[in-house]
């Protein structure tokens, strides 16, 4: 609940800064860090860091 | 009205600040509570440290700020790694682990390690805390404000106008052509640690001359206009933020200096091997070309305030003193003042003050530095006690009389400082000459390089008499270097540098242990100058509680005592 305030905040800056061609790159990382957060923490996906870019 | 902790981290130098109405209340560096140098990580311990002191907790705050935008940074770090495509591949699996894991998530993590709901969480933007930071503490009705860093969120370099409670953004130079960044990669090519070694160089460069000064002038050319640009192929930040310089730089200057190997001095203070004097050389060159960017990004400052006569300076370049000093004298500004904790550390007290006066408070300036928890005599004399020390009381007087017989004390008082440096309330205080003290306190004490130049504090009233160009904005808070006067060099040469410049302190009473002992150096007949250096061993953080001043004494045995209010605590004879 916490995070999905953060994550509407991030949306929002970039919507109002009309950084649109950095989207695609934006989702991946959300998607990324749904990862981290289901996990727990960076420490259970660290191996996948660098597979994932 | 409101009451407001104002938080700096997840870079370097964390630190929290409690504002109320506008006024400051208290301030701490995480480093000081978690005894690591530099510590980056949220200011939790800090922050109740801070509220303990202020008889509150963090239920009565009604907002904390973090003091830039993470939402901005992330977007630098994405436009920069696509800037960059494809030198900064390496660098975007790191950048993109420490932003996701942490960076992303402050304002959660604030909330949670606070136990405060997520609403009252806010955040400001780097430049605007450091401004703010800068402008509110001077307690100028009006000023330019310049703020020059390595990099917050994509700005490095920003200009604003103070007017009243108004803070408005004139100018900003944009990531990658930082003056900070271009400091930062000095320092790391002659082999000091990034973000702490800046000290350093500026020691350094007053054993060397400024030979290599063409060079620098290409390396970061200065535009008509003041803005900054860098020949990027020397530089690396922009694509590794693990280096610093690049085969370029290495190419127009030489190899790098091994970190670590030891700087070896004749009688004259000259490096003794060749390639250090190079070394010196290329810090003095990089020093003055720093003050020469400096001086046009002033006068930039100058020409969009034509009507102002006070240049507040916050931001981690603000630190270099040497070039205050130059700014204060040559700027044209009538004003030169910069805060004591004027890198990362101060933006926490921007920040709070800039949510305050989005309420309707009044910023209030600062008058003195000591907004840390205090430390008592009675809080520290049963631990130093029980740990074997002997406790006695001591006079003014006594204490002057052991500091000239060549003895050297910690001092202890009240509340701590905020920011980097020492001002008397968590001090190592010595006489101040003749220079064989400087070593002695560098070998056997501070365990660093011969060439690091101590401070002398003054009485405020007396520092013209031994120092020139001493001004109170840059005295007040030891931010600025002055010069010794010529007939004082020999007597002051404990601390006189190597190029007869002093970083000054102008003491009142807001440090009064400090003052007072000056006041009794003077009674004694002596100059009312002593040599005051921070309270802390090598590569730590200055002494905070009772803990740390006891094993600091304990482990540093030429330090012969600590002095905490009227009491002087010993090791048994």
């Amino acid at each position: 609940m916490l995070r999905l305030r953060t994550t509407i905040e991030l949306l929002r800056h970039f919507v109002d800064s009309r950084r649109w061609f950095l989207l695609p790159l934006l989702l991946v990382l959300l998607l990324s860090s749904v990862l981290l957060v289901l996990t727990g923490g960076l420490s259970y996906v660290a191996p996948f860091v660098y597979a994932l870019f | 009205m409101s009451v407001v902790l104002g938080v700096s981290a997840l870079y370097h130098d964390a630190a929290v600040a409690l504002v109320i109405d506008g006024e400051l209340r208290g301030a701490l560096q995480q480093e000081r509570v978690s005894r690591l140098k530099g510590d980056p990580r949220l200011p939790i311990a800090a922050a109740h440290a801070v509220l303990a002191a202020a008889h509150m907790t963090a239920a009565d705050l009604d907002a904390v700020v973090f003091y830039e935008n993470p939402f901005a940074r992330l977007e630098h770090v994405l436009v920069s790694t696509l800037r960059g495509f494809p030198q900064t591949l390496r660098q975007f699996p790191r950048a993109m682990a420490a932003q996701l894991s942490q960076k992303l998530w402050v304002k959660d993590e604030l909330a949670a390690g606070l136990g405060i709901d997520r609403t009252r969480i806010h955040h400001d933007e780097h430049h605007r805390s450091h401004a703010a930071s800068a402008y509110f503490a001077s307690g100028a009705q009006t000023a330019a404000v310049l703020c020059v860093d390595g990099v917050g969120e994509d700005t490095c370099t920003s200009v604003w106008r103070g007017d009243g409670t108004s803070l408005r953004l004139l100018s900003r130079q944009l990531f990658p052509h930082s003056v900070g960044l271009f400091y930062a990669a000095i320092t790391a090519w002659l082999g000091f640690r990034v973000l702490e070694g800046e000290q350093q160089v500026m020691g350094l460069a007053a054993l060397g001359s400024p030979t290599k000064l063409a060079a620098m002038e290409r390396l970061a050319r200065i535009n008509v206009d003041g803005s900054i640009e860098l020949d990027l192929s020397c530089f690396a930040h922009h694509y590794d933020h693990t280096l610093g310089f690049s085969a370029g730089f290495v190419k127009v200057f030489g190899p790098p200096r091994r970190p670590g190997k030891a700087w070896v001095l004749d009688d004259q203070g000259v490096p003794v091997d060749a390639a250090d004097r190079h070394y010196a050389d290329v810090a003095a060159s990089a020093q003055h070309h720093t003050e020469a960017m400096l001086l046009a990004l002033a006068q930039h400052a100058r020409s969009l305030c034509p009507d102002v006569d006070t240049l507040c300076l916050a931001g981690g370049v603000a630190l270099n003193a040497c070039a205050n000093g130059i700014l204060s004298q040559r700027s044209g500004f009538a004003r030169v003042f910069v805060q004591p904790a004027a890198g990362d550390a101060g933006g926490a007290l921007g920040a709070a003050w800039n949510f305050g006066r989005s309420r309707g408070d009044v910023p209030r300036p600062l008058a003195h530095a000591a907004w840390g928890p205090a430390l008592t005599a009675a809080m520290m004399v049963p631990l130093a006690t029980a740990c074997g020390l002997v406790s006695q009381p001591v006079v003014p007087a006594e204490v002057v009389a052991r500091l000239w017989r060549g003895q050297v004390l910690a001092l202890v008082d009240g509340r701590s400082e905020f920011g980097p440096r020492a001002l008397g309330h968590r001090s190592l205080l010595a006489a101040p000459g003749p220079r064989r003290v400087q070593d002695h306190i560098n070998t056997a004490i501070k365990r660093r390089e011969p060439f690091r130049p101590f401070a002398p504090a003054v009485l405020r009233d007396d520092a013209a008499a031994y120092f020139d160009h001493v001004t109170d904005d840059l005295g007040r808070f030891m931010t600025g270097v002055s010069t010794t006067k010529t007939a004082w060099r020999e007597t002051l040469g404990a601390v006189t540098h190597h190029d007869g410049t002093a970083r000054v302190q102008c003491v009142d009473e807001h440090a009064p242990h400090l003052h007072a002992l000056l006041q009794a150096a003077q009674a004694a007949g002596h100059p009312p100058v002593l040599l005051n250096t921070s309270l802390n061993g090598r590569r730590e953080p200055i002494c905070q509680g009772a803990v740390d001043v006891v094993r600091f004494l304990l482990a540093h045995p030429d330090v012969n005592g600590v002095v905490v209010d009227d009491v002087l605590l010993t090791r048994p004879s």
